[in-house]
């Protein structure tokens, strides 16, 4: 009996320890935001956060750019930017920018910021050794050079809209003291990575990995005294332990929130707040028009523009949206998403119409010869199949109301429901009829050339999409300042009408946040970056 | 007994080589490619593909890659993780077994000791009102898939009443430099639910082998011989016939040794417990081949050290395993 009871006591002496102590705590966590991440921020350092997006937002708070993009999210030109590390700019020529640096600015070591720090986050961004994706994304940069500790010069090799864009949004100046001894390409790998000396509002403190990650207020940054003291972001990739933790008060804050039915219930618990944050992202149904058989063929079926047209005018968009996604999406008009400053605010998809769709259909010799609802040519059905990741619980439920809605038409839809990266594997193979893709695109409309243009065929163009007069629309848009917007538009309304593609949704998405924090500020491309000026009141 | 030993661990070392090598064919010729996790939902371009299939060595031919794989594993390394780079796999390895021991070797304590105390309860109390309860509660938690109830739990306990943490295995603000007790009463209160949920699943099948294996001892002739000496029916029942009712239970013990490592993927990932089985998951959702890898030869050998100790504890406990 002794040796039972024994046990027992420890634990009734540990558990009030623990209790105590978790009192002794309440002060700490009410000046901390606590924030769920459904991937581990590996080595959140601007230049090697490419493709991981917590990554990215960590870094956020760890280290300012030289200026940040606007509210209107306007890439051409650099008057839609704010200065964060750079004071001020000036244009030297068409192919020259000086910034200068803010002399108040210091690394957490307390190393002032330098020209030479930019040059050098530049520099290493431009080595595809280190990045291959920001050295593509910069590689109309032909030199950065510092001219003394404030002034930084950046020479391009052509002149075109987005100089000042591609410089300051996808890199961030590190720190060159620490990093210039660093051998490329083993930058991820080295002690600076390990811990990471910024100079944005927030320290790095420790990394727990695999489970969370701390980071301090820095009370010398320059641009103000952050509000929450500390911010501690967790791992979490469940979704259910997402939510469970959220509603627990084990966190503050959640930027995915799931499915609506998720949404709901988190409305209902009066201690979250949801805020709406629009998104750089589109769903679409992707037509393949190569026969994935054999790629050097043209699709038996999707090849046909009336085809693929008819395939949109049989689809109701706006009621398939509304059932999916609720008030969290809008109908995009074209790859266009909603924070997009080409969108057009007046273009509007046009309505359902399945008896056109039919008509289109049977112009092009597709009829019901045997009477089993499904139209034939050649005593071929029209039957195609859709590919989609089993992990987008809304791109499955959309799946399904598409079919539904096509088999009224004739169209006989089979559905894939593939493991992601199985999924992903037949997409960039050109192993599918209709592909469900999802694209989170960078801010700049000149991404668009990737995917649907001649030259992006068998690469980031999957569907074989190609028409020149789109490529020459997208071509004049990126170097013809003044008529960029309606350059881009034009382009946009061409690929529209060829239908390479039925453009669904473009998501907000819903952060819930504590409602004990005031003053959130999300901002949709960098949604910790004003972090700092929150306000965490105390607990529930 | 040494050298069956050896005879035992040999077969048990060539079992490990063949699953290696199974294991690492199988995960190559699986569909699905790594690189979908890394770009997410973002452009990429094709020199930018390139350079991450080169930077893992997945743009090399299979017989390439499983002589690098070879030529690392004999010198203990075991590669990079493709979604935690640039983290070793040796090194994910051992920064999560911890937790899987400590999250499995619980509910290994718990889910044998309630289980053989409460089979052996039913089985003395055969036909009676506490044998039928505690077989429809525990039939009717074996029933239950571990992540709802570990849901349903977490809710409960962790949501509605507020008095449990539903995830993690500290409490992200605890001060690292906090004392010894202090740490483990935050490991322990973090430790309840997916333990209890665990173990609530694990019981049944643990009480039946031992009110079964029990019963059929009880009516052996050496009890009735035991019983006929006059001895005291809690010896006849504890030393004699409850020791050797043990053997189905310890070969069961030995089936589930793995379990200290890969735990329950689904109540890890609901708790998001920081264990081996969460990390496993996650890298096959990943196809992080070298973390998948890593995780299975750890199950392998586990399964396999389990097999040869559960012969071991045979050979201990039964004279007749000895004398053959």
């Amino acid at each position: 009996m002794r040796r039972f009871l024994r046990p027992v006591a420890l634990l009734l002496l540990v558990t009030p320890a623990a209790t105590s102590l978790a009192r002794s705590q309440v002060a700490t966590r009410q000046e901390t935001i606590v924030i769920e991440m459904g991937r581990e921020p590996i080595t959140p350092i601007p230049t090697l956060t490419r493709g991981n997006t917590a990554a990215q937002q960590v870094s956020d708070m760890l280290f300012l750019p030289l200026a940040r993009l606007g509210p209107n999210n306007i890439t051409a030109g650099d008057t839609d930017f704010e200065p964060q590390l750079a004071r001020s700019w000036r244009r030297r020529d068409s192919l020259t920018l000086e910034f200068e640096i803010d002399p108040r600015a210091r690394w957490h070591d307390g190393v002032p910021v330098t020209a030479r720090d930019a040059a050098l986050a530049l520099n290493l961004a431009r080595d595809s050794t280190v990045s291959a994706g920001t050295a593509l994304l910069l590689r109309r940069v032909a030199s950065v050079t510092p001219e003394d500790d404030r002034h930084l010069v950046v020479r391009f090799s052509e002149a075109y809209d987005e100089q000042f864009y591609d410089v300051v949004f996808h890199v961030s100046p590190l720190p060159a003291h620490l990093v210039d001894t660093v051998p490329r390409g083993e930058l991820a790998r080295s002690a600076y990575a390990a811990a990471p000396v910024g100079n944005g509002p927030y320290r790095w403190v420790r990394r727990v990995p695999g489970q969370q990650l701390d980071l301090a207020a820095d009370a010398q940054f320059f641009r103000g005294s952050p509000g929450p003291r500390r911010v501690t972001v967790l791992v979490v990739p469940d979704p259910e332990a997402q939510i469970n933790l959220l509603l627990s008060g084990g966190a503050d804050v959640l930027q995915s929130l799931g499915p609506v039915t998720n949404v709901a219930r988190v409305t209902a618990d009066k201690r979250i707040t949801i805020y709406p944050v629009p998104s750089f992202t589109v769903g679409y149904l992707l037509f393949n028009q190569r026969d994935p058989a054999d790629l050097a063929r043209p699709h038996p079926v999707l090849a046909d523009r009336d085809v693929r047209a008819a395939i949109a005018m049989a689809l109701d968009i706006p009621a398939l949206v509304q059932a999916t996604f609720g008030p969290w999406a809008s109908v995009p008009v074209g790859p266009v998403p909603q924070l997009s400053w080409i969108r057009d605010p007046a273009a509007r998809v046009a309505a359902a119409n399945p008896a056109g769709a039919r008509a289109l259909l049977r112009a092009r010799g597709w009829s019901d010869t045997d009477g089993d609802g499904i139209l034939d040519r050649a005593g071929k059905p029209l039957a195609l199949s859709l590919n989609f990741p089993a992990t987008s619980s809304p791109r499955a439920q959309l799946a399904l109301l598409v079919q539904e809605q096509l088999r009224h038409v004739g169209i006989r839809l089979e559905l894939n429901r593939l493991d992601g990266s199985v999924w992903s594997e037949r997409r960039d193979r050109g192993n599918f009829d209709i592909d469900f893709s999802s694209a989170t695109l960078d801010p700049s409309p000149s991404g668009l050339v990737q995917s649907w243009s001649c030259a992006g065929r068998g690469g980031s163009n999957v569907g074989y999409y190609c028409d020149p007069k789109v490529d020459a629309l997208l071509g004049q848009a990126q170097h013809d300042r003044k008529h960029a917007l309606s350059l881009y538009r034009e382009a946009v309304r061409a690929l529209v009408s060829d239908v390479p593609a039925v453009f669904l949704f473009s998501p907000t998405s819903p952060y819930a946040v504590s409602s004990r924090i005031h003053r959130v500020d999300l901002n949709p491309v960098a949604p910790f970056s004003a972090l700092w000026r929150w306000n965490p009141g105390p607990l529930p | 007994m040494i050298h069956w030993l050896l005879r035992r661990s040999l077969q048990a070392v060539l079992t490990f080589l063949v699953v290696t090598v199974l294991l690492f064919v199988l995960m190559r010729l699986t569909p699905g490619d790594p690189l979908q996790r890394l770009a997410g939902d973002r452009q990429v371009s094709a020199a930018e593909a390139a350079a991450l299939r080169r930077r893992f060595g997945i743009d090399q031919p299979i017989t390439t890659q499983f002589r690098t794989f070879v030529t690392g594993a004999l010198a203990g390394d075991l590669g990079v993780s493709i979604e935690h780079y640039p983290t070793r796999v040796s090194t994910l390895l051992v920064s999560r077994l911890p937790a899987s021991l400590l999250l499995g070797g619980t509910v290994l304590v718990l889910t044998f000791g309630f289980g053989i105390a409460l089979g052996a309860l039913q089985a003395v109390r055969r036909g009676r009102r506490v044998d039928r309860w505690l077989t429809r509660v525990s039939l009717a938690l074996y029933a239950m898939p571990s992540f709802w109830l570990g849901l349903v739990l977490a809710w409960f306990f962790g949501i509605r009443l507020q008095m449990l943490p539903v995830a993690q295995m500290h409490d992200p603000l605890f001060d690292p430099e906090a004392t010894w007790l202090a740490g483990a009463g935050d490991v322990l209160r973090h430790l309840i639910l997916p333990a209890t949920t665990l173990t609530a699943v694990s019981l049944a099948a643990v009480m039946h082998y031992q009110r079964t294996a029990l019963l059929e001892v009880l009516r052996l002739d050496f009890v009735l011989a035991a019983r006929a000496r006059g001895l005291p029916e809690r010896q006849v029942l504890w030393r004699h016939a409850w020791r050797n009712a043990l053997f189905p239970v310890v070969g069961l013990l030995g089936l589930w040794l793995p379990m200290l490592v890969t735990g329950s993927v689904f109540v890890e990932q609901v708790f998001n417990w920081p264990g081996l089985g969460h990390l496993a998951a996650d890298a096959v959702g990943a196809r992080d081949y070298p973390v998948i890898l890593g995780t299975a030869m750890l199950v392998s050998a586990q399964v396999l050290l389990g097999g040869l100790l559960a012969d071991l504890g045979y050979y201990a406990l039964d004279p007749r395993v000895r004398r053959a």
